[in-house]
């Protein structure tokens, strides 16, 4: 069960007649922890790459990564097709693209460094630069917009004390305007790494940034 | 009341398990005679299936309505090249929230209707591409197919029928053009997603260059259902050219805003008013955007006689797309909105054509400029020049959803416009 002092089942929370645990709603119980390693080679590629603990001079693809980017590329006919999947591993490990993680990458896979940044920056979700521990994707399109994401987004910037896209003074923050999350029937959708928070209201937010403070505080584990 | 609001009006086939944690399990999904489809397909044989979805009339849910069955018998038959299938759950058209349900609540009815799509086709190897956001969905999903893989739906011999069907899941990195069915083939590639050029189409040269399929999660889902029950079974639901029931992704200005599973022909003022318990706060209804954001808006009165099947919304003058009604009540500021959708396109064009990479990224200026109360009139028509201009002129139609919402909305919503160029009245403010 989450801890969490705000109401955020994950969906709807706020408003419908819902009975389930956050648990419940998200399959956290379902799922668990997944093996470093990869698990099954079919879902190898689809671990979670915005995470809070960020480690920018670990080694890339050594260890259990190593084991899991092989098994990344049995999956597709070429090694190219392991780009995006092995960048997002690299995100995973470090906490964002760098040029150098970018110039490894582009050598497994016997690619050019320039093919691969070419391709790394036309997707929005590859951190080019460091960010905070939690990077606040604020949902302002239309169907969050119309429920007023613009003031959850203005909360946020506020109660974070962060310009757009800085790294708050603290480190804990970053704070960017997303494109539609398709959360679109519980606005604002918010995603705060790897994570959903649906019906955030401007009231909500001081709350939700109390708690991840607080998440900070308790160190890395 | 359950999943958190549903209405008595629903035909609840798809969405059955939503808001029941259980359904995500393998036993649970068996228990309700899950895979029992697949079985039957593998009895039929990979062309008595594509009849049988044929019958359904199933359409495309991804947005373009186009018949699942025919797609498929596209594939060619004698070729010894590798076929794929590719589930494109890279959800992104604003106002679109189904397929993220689908995935995870009943993540065992996609791999089913996949499963049973890839032997259709002849594939053995199946890919589901989800939108990179999607994190906490992919883990459901993965944990799906790592089950159905142990238990022998999924891999070599499926079943004990002889034949291979692999599954992978693939994640992307935050593209809506990745939705559109050849950017995501360049992006699963490992490439920029960036549309190519059709023809040749995807059955011919797609996925690494071999015959290739793409379908909707939410087709794929309903794939199982008809070859359980039989094509004639799902025609029971909908209309002759739109048969079956569809997914409508409710959002905006309703007060139970959310997924409803209806027969298609649905009428569009039953679906606010009774299913979605009305608009909120009592206000008069605007504008629907019914089919996502690359739809036409409509006004309230077109909204009046509207049906919620794929001619019914284009007789009222827009498209159904993958049937996210957008509400929008009397107080909204249309031309912020607009400009928001269009800033959306701009910050989304991959950048291969002209039109689309200029057009946007103009449309914006000029909107925020309105926006801003330093518009003139000739803007106006400067906007809807390049609307003309930006249809139909680049290889995919990104560039003409950019278009959609900015002409209709200047020719439904014209004296809003004029307010703010004239006056600096902004609707909806204080």
């Amino acid at each position: 069960m989450s801890d969490a002092p705000f109401k955020n089942p994950g969906w709807a929370g706020n408003t419908g007649e819902f009975d389930l645990t956050e648990d419940q709603v998200r399959g956290d119980e379902f799922v668990g922890e997944r093996p470093k390693a990869g698990g099954h080679p079919s879902a190898s590629a689809t671990f979670p790459f915005m995470l809070p603990e960020k480690n920018p001079d670990t080694p890339l693809f050594e260890g259990e990564y190593q084991e899991r980017f092989e098994k990344i590329l049995t999956r597709y006919p070429t090694k190219r097709a392991a780009l995006l999947p092995a960048l997002a591993l690299a995100q995973e490990i470090r906490g964002y693209v760098s040029p150098e993680s970018m110039d490894r990458v582009a050598e497994l896979l016997d690619l050019s460094s320039a093919y691969v940044r070419g391709v790394a920056t036309f997707y929005t979700m590859y951190n080019k630069a460091p960010v905070g521990r939690y990077l606040v994707q604020v949902c302002t399109n239309i169907s969050c917009n119309l429920c007023g994401a613009d003031e959850v987004l203005e909360a946020f910037l506020k109660y974070t004390d962060t310009e757009m896209g800085e790294i708050s003074e603290d480190g804990n923050f970053t704070v960017i305007e997303a494109e539609c999350l398709a959360a679109c029937g519980f606005p604002t959708c918010v995603q705060i790494n790897s994570r959903y928070y649906e019906n955030v209201t401007p009231t909500e937010v001081p709350k939700i940034v109390e708690h991840l403070k607080a998440d900070a505080a308790k160190g890395p584990r | 009341m359950a999943y958190p609001y549903v209405s008595d009006r629903e035909v609840r086939i798809l969405s059955r398990n939503f808001g029941d944690p259980s359904a995500r399990r393998l036993e649970t999904y068996e228990a309700q005679g899950g895979y029992g489809a697949l079985k039957k397909a593998l009895e039929m044989g990979p062309d008595a299936v594509i009849d049988e979805v044929k019958a359904s009339g199933l359409r495309g849910r991804g947005g373009a309505g186009f018949p699942t069955g025919v797609k498929w018998s596209f594939m060619p038959k004698d070729t010894n090249k590798p076929h794929y299938l590719l589930c494109n759950a890279d959800e992104s058209e604003p106002g679109t929230f189904k397929d993220r349900e689908l995935l995870r609540w009943d993540p065992h009815q996609l791999i089913e209707g996949l499963l049973i799509g890839a032997y259709a086709i002849r594939a053995e190897h199946a890919y589901i591409y989800c939108r990179g956001e999607f994190f906490e969905t992919t883990q459901v999903l993965a944990k799906a197919v790592e089950d159905a893989y142990a238990k022998g739906y999924i891999g070599q011999d499926v079943l004990g029928s002889g034949v291979t069907i692999d599954v992978t899941v693939h994640i992307g990195a935050g593209a809506y053009i990745c939705g559109e069915e050849t950017g995501l083939m360049n992006s699963l590639e490992g490439r920029r997603g960036q549309p190519r050029v059709k023809p040749p189409f995807p059955a011919a040269v797609g996925a690494f260059g071999m015959p290739s399929t793409i379908n909707n999660v939410e087709t794929l889902a309903a794939v199982p259902h008809i070859v359980k029950n039989g094509g004639a079974w799902y025609r029971e639901q909908g209309t002759e050219k739109s048969p079956g029931t569809k997914l409508f992704c409710v959002s905006g200005h309703v007060n139970r805003p959310g997924n409803y599973e209806l027969p298609l022909g649905f009428p569009l003022m039953d679906l606010i008013e009774d299913v979605c318990g009305g608009m909120k706060d009592g206000h008069a209804l605007k504008a629907v955007i019914p089919g996502g954001s690359s739809v036409p808006i409509l006004n309230a009165a077109e909204c009046a006689d509207c049906t919620l099947d794929y001619e019914g919304v284009q007789a009222a003058g827009s498209m159904l797309g993958c049937a996210s009604v957008i509400v929008m009540d009397e107080h909204t500021d249309i031309v912020k909105q607009v400009r928001r959708m269009v800033q959306f396109y701009a910050h989304e064009s991959c950048g291969q054509c002209t039109p689309c990479r200029e057009g946007t990224a103009w449309m914006t200026k000029i909107l925020q400029r309105i926006e801003d109360g330093r518009g003139t009139e000739e803007d106006l028509q400067t906007l809807l020049d390049m609307c003309v201009q930006m249809t139909g002129t680049t290889i995919c139609v990104l560039s003409d959803s950019a278009a959609a919402p900015v002409e209709s909305s200047i020719r439904k919503f014209k004296d809003e416009y004029l307010a703010l160029i004239r006056r600096g009245e902004r609707v909806g403010a204080a």
